[in-house]
């Protein structure tokens, strides 16, 4: 028994405040946010400790590369908030289209992502220095996020895939808001891993 | 509420029994989402900790009475210290305050019939009693953690604390941390979102400003203290490195970060105290507090300044000055918020018509210990005086007459307080009185001397010392009062368990109080009230009115909700009511999402990691069998 698309929209446009499940993401979001910044504090708090960032044996990261899939992800908030306009106007199969171009591309990101850094550990170890050691787990907690973003992502089709409600778009709008956050925490994370080269 | 009388009136009241109600036995306990049943597991639970934190605070004074002492040996000294510590403060003060108190509390002040998340509430429960059984399990494998609650590296190293013992503390504080950033979330939504219609935020309780601020500061601090954690977990088992320097690491951003979290957490732990004093004081002084707006800016300020501070811990460190000296200007800065508070605590007593009831008299002694503790602590914040001082004795009483003289007192009180609420009988007033005495008595004589012999020399964390330097008399006094503080804790204990079964019926508002819990019967309905309460004040239970006008409502049958389990969620700042949500009921899946979480620290702990992934995947099931279950809309 699910309540059909249209009414999905009126619910929603006459909401006075936003849904609690959205409150609970951007609290979230912010305990999210304060674990990254005492990660990238950490990450400067090191450097600031060294003489030589990286350390010597270590090569500097390299810039195209990471430039290009931080861009590549950065874009997937365009279907995501597709996505949530389509759906709250009852527009439910654009919605789960957007949605799947989205989670394709991260796809493909994290896939890259993770070579790269499998790539990178047999390279330069973790165990080799405070370096590497903030340098890997940066990019794991990073990573993890992608991943947990995905999952919820997923999690949004198979459910909408019998219909939407206003439950399942509050699901999809908190969705929506975490794929941001985490766009901007590739940002800061790109960031800092790449400011050895300025 | 106590009237209602028409027929449809107990109609509705009957069809809300039937919707609220939960299976019973242990079964109903396991799968509970009612805010109130899971306050109370939070509070037996804590109570048990909070027994085996005493009992290890009673042997480190046995083994302390007397110099060269052999009561226990220095291994299981360090480790019954280091429990001690973070038992009180993880296991037993923030889940009390926040998880029995706010829980229970919460919703019923702000007139609501549940927290925001009722299931992730259920979750917050298990996951904190199994992270606190983690942490314990170590003492029976003789693996206890045993560098201090602060765990400074490079102690807490591989090469110098090999066995499990700091793999249990950081494991078991992150799986700790989980639970309680779920609670915090939990219950910043719900002030924000689940106010009775008519309740904007200047007439939200006092207590709940207090909750509000302990939560934020729990969401931004606990990311510092996991993280913190999980290097030392990568460094200890994985060979990583942040805290040596022969690979670029550092020691002290241990501290720092470990502080960043260890501050905020102090006021954490002091905020609920300022909370439950703002709720008893008006109703035994039979005032509003006065200054409500200002004592509700310094209760949320405190928690901010307590961000700005955490180098105050490290000023033995050998930081640059100007770093110190700008710690110290914010550190005195705390004083301000605190001194209006205690201003507005006293002032509302003195002009109101006080009676000294047990709770009240328990209010008291937490403002005697907090303006005690408050003083040291801003000589503390003298740099010179903490440089002398650090790691001292008089550390130690400083921080012990905040923690446990202020933060714990009001605990103590609010238990008599809330007491008749929650079982529906009164406590024993004689009892009461006298086991504030012997608390107080007993408070006083263990951590007062700790001051005097801190300034003598003695310090801190060590297991014996000898006899030549007249430390014996002063440590003697310490564990007597250390004792005699026991037995009043135990009267108290016996006097609520004697009156849940003998004492006199209470009703539902015996003490006049102003807020809306004492507007429902006692112990309250799982739906906690008949009719959604509506507010002009921020003392509604005292506006006769419009508690009248909500009988009427219910046999009109407005703003009843007896079409399903359901609340009402209204706009944040000015509680216009919004919409009406149907709350999910009764779930298992928050429990399994507990047991594979603590499978998986399992795993973590022994070091099988592709295992623990597996787990990390069940719970991940759990999660989605969990959401599975959706509301019902038409």
């Amino acid at each position: 028994m699910s309540a059909t698309p249209a009414a999905v929209a009126r619910v929603e446009r006459a909401r006075l405040a936003r849904p609690n499940g959205w409150w609970g993401m951007a609290i979230f979001v912010a305990t999210e946010a304060t674990l990254f910044g005492t990660i990238i504090g950490t990450y400067y708090y090191l450097r600031f400790n060294n003489l030589h960032w990286p350390p010597p044996g270590v090569p500097e990261p390299k810039l195209t590369l990471p430039l290009v899939l931080t861009g590549l992800l950065v874009s997937t908030s365009v279907p995501m908030q597709l996505a949530v306009n389509a759906a709250s106007r009852g527009k439910l199969p654009r919605a789960r289209a957007a949605l799947l171009l989205a989670v394709v591309v991260q796809a493909g990101y994290l896939g890259m992502q993770v070579h790269l850094f499998v790539h990178d550990v047999h390279e330069f170890p973790p165990s080799g220095s405070a370096y590497s050691s903030i340098y890997f787990t940066m990019l794991g907690a990073h990573h993890l996020h992608v991943f947990l973003g995905m999952l919820l992502i997923l999690w949004i089709l198979l459910r909408t895939a019998t219909g939407l409600t206003s439950y399942r778009m509050n699901g999809l709008r908190a969705t929506a808001f975490y794929w941001h956050f985490i766009n901007v925490l590739a940002l800061c994370v790109v960031g800092s891993q790449l400011s050895p080269l300025a | 509420m106590a009237t209602t009388v028409t027929e449809p009136g107990l109609k509705r009241v009957e069809r809300l029994e039937r919707i609220w109600v939960e299976p019973r036995g242990v079964l109903g306990w396991l799968t509970t989402t009612d805010h109130k049943r899971i306050g109370l597991l939070y509070f037996f639970t804590t109570l048990a900790f909070f027994g085996a934190g005493g009992i290890e605070a009673l042997l480190i004074r046995t083994q302390l009475a007397e110099p060269n002492a052999k009561v226990l040996s220095p291994e299981t000294y360090d480790q019954l210290m280091t429990m001690h510590g973070v038992t009180m403060i993880f296991l037993f003060v923030i889940p009390m305050s926040l998880g029995a108190f706010g829980n229970y509390l919460i919703p019923l002040m702000i007139g609501a019939r549940d927290m925001a998340f009722p299931r992730m509430n259920a979750l917050s429960y298990w996951l904190f009693l199994a992270s606190g059984l983690f942490m314990y399990a170590s003492v029976f494998l003789h693996a206890a953690p045993n560098a201090g609650w602060f765990d400074y590296v490079p102690l807490a190293l591989k090469q110098y604390d090999p066995g499990r013992n700091i793999d249990f503390y950081a494991l078991g504080l992150i799986f700790n941390g989980i639970s309680s950033t779920a609670a915090a979330i939990n219950f910043i939504v719900t002030i924000f979102k689940l106010r009775a219609p008519g309740m904007s935020m200047n007439r939200m309780p006092l207590f709940c400003f207090a909750m509000l601020a302990v939560s934020l500061s729990l969401i931004f601090a606990l990311p510092s203290l996991t993280i913190d954690l999980v290097y030392l977990e990568l460094q200890r088992n994985l060979g990583f490195h942040f805290f040596d320097v022969a690979h670029g690491g550092d020691p002290l951003l241990w501290q720092h970060l470990f502080w960043l979290f260890g501050h905020p957490e102090v006021y954490i732990i002091i905020l609920p105290a300022f909370g439950i004093a703002t709720s008893i004081i008006p109703t035994f002084s039979k005032r509003k507090m006065i200054a409500f707006p200002l004592v509700a800016l310094a209760e949320l300020l405190v928690a901010f300044i307590g961000f700005g501070v955490w180098a105050h811990h490290m000023f033995a460190t050998g930081l640059p000055t100007i770093t110190l000296v700008f710690f110290a200007a914010a550190s005195m800065m705390v004083v301000i918020p605190s001194t209006i508070q205690v201003f507005a605590w006293t002032v509302t007593v003195a002009l109101g018509r006080p009676e000294f009831r047990a709770p009240l008299m328990f209010i008291g002694g937490f403002i005697v210990f907090f303006v005690l503790g408050g003083l040291t602590g801003i000589m503390f914040a003298a740099i010179p005086f903490d440089q002398a001082a650090t790691d001292t004795y008089f550390v130690v009483a400083h921080f012990h007459f905040i923690i446990f003289g202020a933060a714990v007192f009001p605990i103590l009180g609010g238990m008599y307080y809330w007491f008749p609420k929650v079982t529906g009988r009164l406590y024993h007033e004689g009892l009461a009185k006298l086991s504030f005495w012997l608390t107080f008595v007993g408070t006083a004589l263990t951590f007062f001397p700790m001051h005097i012999i801190g300034l003598l020399g003695m310090p801190r964390r060590v297991y014996t010392y000898p006899s030549s330097l007249g430390w014996g008399a002063y440590n003697l006094s310490e564990t007597i009062g250390a004792f005699i503080l026991t037995a009043g804790l135990l009267l108290i204990f016996w006097n609520l368990v004697y009156s849940r079964f003998r004492g006199a019926p209470a009703g539902p508002d015996p003490f006049f109080g102003g807020t809306l819990e004492w507007a429902t019967t006692s112990p309250p309905p799982p739906y906690n009230f008949p009719v959604i309460p509506t507010v002009r004040s921020a003392y509604p239970n005292w506006d006769a009115e419009d508690r009248r006008a909500d009988v009427a409502r219910l046999e009109r049958g407005e703003l009843v909700l007896d079409g399903g389990h359901e609340t009402p969620a209204s706009t944040v700042v000015d509680a216009v009511p919004d919409e009406v949500l149907e709350m999910p009921g009764e779930s298992p899946w928050p429990l399994a999402v507990a047991v594979c979480t603590s499978l998986l620290f399992i795993m973590l702990l022994t070091r099988h990691y592709a295992v623990a992934g597996v787990f990390a995947g069940f719970a991940l099931l759990a999660v989605a069998a969990w959401h599975s279950k959706e509301p019902q809309e038409t």
